[in-house]
């Protein structure tokens, strides 16, 4: 009897398919995944090490560049860590602006993701639309915070600065517009036969192994679990919206493709009542040792001077102790784990990836599928190296 | 021993030990501005202030002696309240600078501020603007940081036993004038006590900042007394000298020599290349070529004259290593106990 055959396929880290730099080494029978086993590790920059001999402002741009698609989404998750530990209370104005910001940083995540995701498996018009919008979300970051990815906008206790009315101005425009973006991406693609006959039915998971894997965010709402943390333990005023958990059925490529653009939906419902019922009041804590005086107050004011000087040099001590703040991310649960020892930096962090769980599942999701249905599944987890690797 | 309790806790110290120290000594953190370990209480600026039971308005702690069977409290709201009243008063008229001060960053004024999260201190600008004249042109004098805590005018007359400079004026007019700028000596122990950037080096000025330089300790070249001395470097570059506390002999004083004489380690007009005398003219020389002729010229000596007839003379300016190996050599290689330093060293 003749002996079965299998070649190893390398697939990765510089394949264009596999955002960033993940590498999936397959193997192959005919053109069948018999066993897929991702590796990680290539854009690995020490984040959390880093972290620990920095002061716990400075740590903030370094959490940008985790999910560099969707940084303000990780800004929230750290600051809302660190003002726990510290056992402050963030204005509610601020926790709107911050509520806009991450819900926006969804946005980019997800065009993003469906741009590349669309192009990977042939429909290539797509993502030139969804980079279209994606540029009015980018000016806003500009707008307010000075850079178009990587923001930084939020501090300890609050946000850099109060929004300005252009800032208001454009995300306002950008609500009134995306619907009709979105209704275009639909046309495209939600009952394109070529889509669907590339995505149903592919990297199917139930609700159970998507649970028992860590799977988090749309991945894991497509399998059926009405899971969300903005839902389940809510943070930052997201209880004060009205938005609802998209859920899918089969929980396969196809499935995790409607549960995002219906985010899409979900997410301008929130940015929309967050905009018009924007609070009056400061952006920034009023404690003392946490909150940056106003640049006004240090002209005219020693004790003003002496503290923004203590807290932009030295920075705030946080107490001893641990948390866990979790946040929705663009991908899922992201999650900070902080130890602080009474100083100025965090004795650890420790970041809880969804993609590092997403990627978790790629062997499962592969194997049995056709090679060309690997590069639809790990489009479809929407997996981001920078955050995997730290 | 007098026996007391400071907030709860019992402690017992030899008879004439401060409220202050006593409570230092079992861990317990007294504010304090003025007080500084080398120098006699002062009692200026009212920070260390501690309630004694049974007595109706608190104390400073700085210079109030224990006595047995006392009740201290070293933190209350009344205090913490009396505190921030005090240190308002201090920061009332002080200058908006710490953006330029160079002693923001490690500044005693900055992080008692920080520390009781001092906020709304309107600035209110002095109606005269006040002499910055002072006793030593190494140092310089900013009267509108001056907290006037007088520890200055206490190291001056205290440790050094000098009293150039004194306190003069009372209230808001209250400001550190020259007693004597003759008798002064430009050690810079006034410099080395002051809490604030109120007296800064006049050499260093601007250079630096405390949390970009690396500090590098070392003994002092300059004489037999070995004090240890922190090198204050910023790119490469010897930019002041400071001392710690508890370090060395000195523990915390230096001299003129030892805190200003700094700056021929990065001066421009010192040799680079090894020089030959020809004719009477200075000619660049390679190493080799150098030290190739000493060695040639010491030995011819030596065979013609004896050892005896080399002396070495070498210099405070170079680190003691190589003071000890020049010694070295003159001893061991040449054959000599013709060596000397300008400082016996």
């Amino acid at each position: 009897m003749a002996e079965a055959k299998t070649i190893t396929l390398n697939m990765g880290p510089h394949h264009p398919a596999t955002h960033g730099v993940l590498r999936v080494v397959l193997e192959l029978d005919g053109e069948t995944i018999v066993k897929a086993t991702p590796h990680i590790g290539y854009l690995h920059r020490g984040i959390e090490k880093l972290a620990e001999h920095r002061n716990y402002q400075q740590i903030i741009p370094l959490t940008d560049r985790l999910d560099y698609s969707s940084a303000s989404a990780n800004n929230i998750g750290y600051c809302l860590a660190v003002e726990k530990l510290m056992g402050i209370e963030v204005p509610k104005r601020a926790q709107y602006l911050r509520g806009i910001m991450a819900e926006l940083a969804r946005f980019m995540g997800h065009q993003l993701w469906l741009g590349t995701h669309a192009l990977d498996i042939g429909a290539m018009t797509v993502i030139f639309y969804a980079f279209r919008d994606r540029e009015m979300i980018m000016k806003i970051n500009e707008e307010i915070s000075g850079y178009r990815l990587t923001p930084t906008f939020f501090r300890i206790g609050g946000v850099a600065h109060d929004a300005t009315d252009e800032f208001i101005k454009k995300v306002r425009e950008f609500v009134k517009w995306f619907p009709k973006a979105l209704s275009g991406y639909h046309t495209l693609l939600t009952e394109n036969k070529i889509w669907t006959t590339r995505t149903m039915n592919i990297g199917a998971i139930t609700a159970k192994e998507a649970v028992n894997y860590g799977l988090t965010g749309p991945s894991l709402r497509a399998s059926g679990v009405a899971y969300d943390v903005r839902k389940a333990f809510p943070y930052s005023s997201y209880d004060d919206f009205d938005f609802k958990i998209p859920v899918g059925e089969n929980g396969d490529v196809y499935d995790r493709y409607l549960v995002r653009m219906e985010e899409f939906t979900q997410s301008l419902a929130i940015i929309h009542q967050a905009i018009e019922n924007l609070p009056e009041g400061p952006v920034q804590t009023d404690n003392p040792w946490i909150g940056n005086p106003a640049l006004s107050d240090v002209e005219k004011d020693i004790s003003a001077l002496i503290r923004r000087f203590m807290i932009n040099a030295k920075g705030p001590n946080a107490p001893q102790g641990e948390v866990y703040q979790a946040v929705e991310g663009a991908k899922g649960e992201l999650g900070f784990y902080l130890v602080g020892d009474g100083s100025e930096h965090p004795y650890r962090m420790k970041v809880r990836a969804p993609c590092f769980y997403l990627a978790s599942a790629i062997p499962r999701l592969m194997t049995g599928h056709m090679i060309a249905d690997a590069i639809a599944i790990i489009g479809s987890l929407d997996v981001v190296l920078g955050e995997i690797d730290r | 021993m007098v026996s007391l309790k400071i907030d709860g806790r019992e402690v017992s110290v030899p008879e004439g030990t401060t409220i202050l120290k006593a409570a230092q000594g079992i861990g317990i953190d007294i504010p304090t501005l003025c007080y500084h370990k080398r120098l006699p209480p002062i009692g200026s600026c009212n920070m260390c202030i501690v309630e004694i039971r049974g007595q109706e308005a608190p104390v400073t702690s700085c210079n109030t002696p224990v006595e047995e069977g006392m009740e201290v409290t070293t933190e209350s709201e009344a205090l913490h309240a009396q505190r921030v009243v005090n240190l308002k008063k201090i920061l009332k008229h002080h200058a908006l600078d710490c953006p330029i001060c160079d002693k923001a960053g490690e500044c005693d004024l900055q992080n008692l501020v920080y520390r009781f999260g001092i906020t709304e201190v309107p600035f209110e600008p002095r109606k005269q603007k006040r002499d910055d004249s002072y006793s030593t042109s190494l140092i310089r004098y900013w009267p509108e940081r001056c907290i006037m805590c007088k520890r200055c005018v206490t190291a001056c007359r205290e440790i050094k036993g000098i009293g150039a400079i004194e306190a003069s004026g009372e209230g808001d007019d209250a400001r550190i004038v020259v007693a004597n700028a003759e008798i002064c000596r430009s050690c810079g122990e006034c410099l080395m006590v002051c809490p604030t950037g109120a007296l800064t080096e006049n050499l260093s000025r601007f250079k630096g900042r405390p949390w970009l330089e690396k500090r590098v300790m070392t003994t002092c070249p300059y004489c037999g007394c070995g004090c240890q001395m922190e090198l204050r470097v910023m790119e490469n570059r010897v930019i002041g000298v400071t001392t710690k506390l508890d370090a060395g002999v000195n523990q915390g004083s230096l001299c003129v020599k030892g805190r200003f004489g700094y700056e021929f380690i990065g001066d421009e007009d010192r040799l680079t290349d090894p020089l030959i005398k020809e004719n009477g003219a200075f000619r660049k020389a390679s190493w080799d070529e150098a030290l190739d002729l000493v060695a040639q010229k010491l030995s011819a000596i030596k065979k013609e004259s004896g050892p005896d007839a080399i002396g070495g003379l070498s210099s405070a300016k170079c680190t003691n290593e190589e003071n000890y190996l020049f010694q070295k050599f003159m001893r061991a290689v040449i054959g000599t106990n013709n060596v000397d330093h300008c400082a016996r060293l």
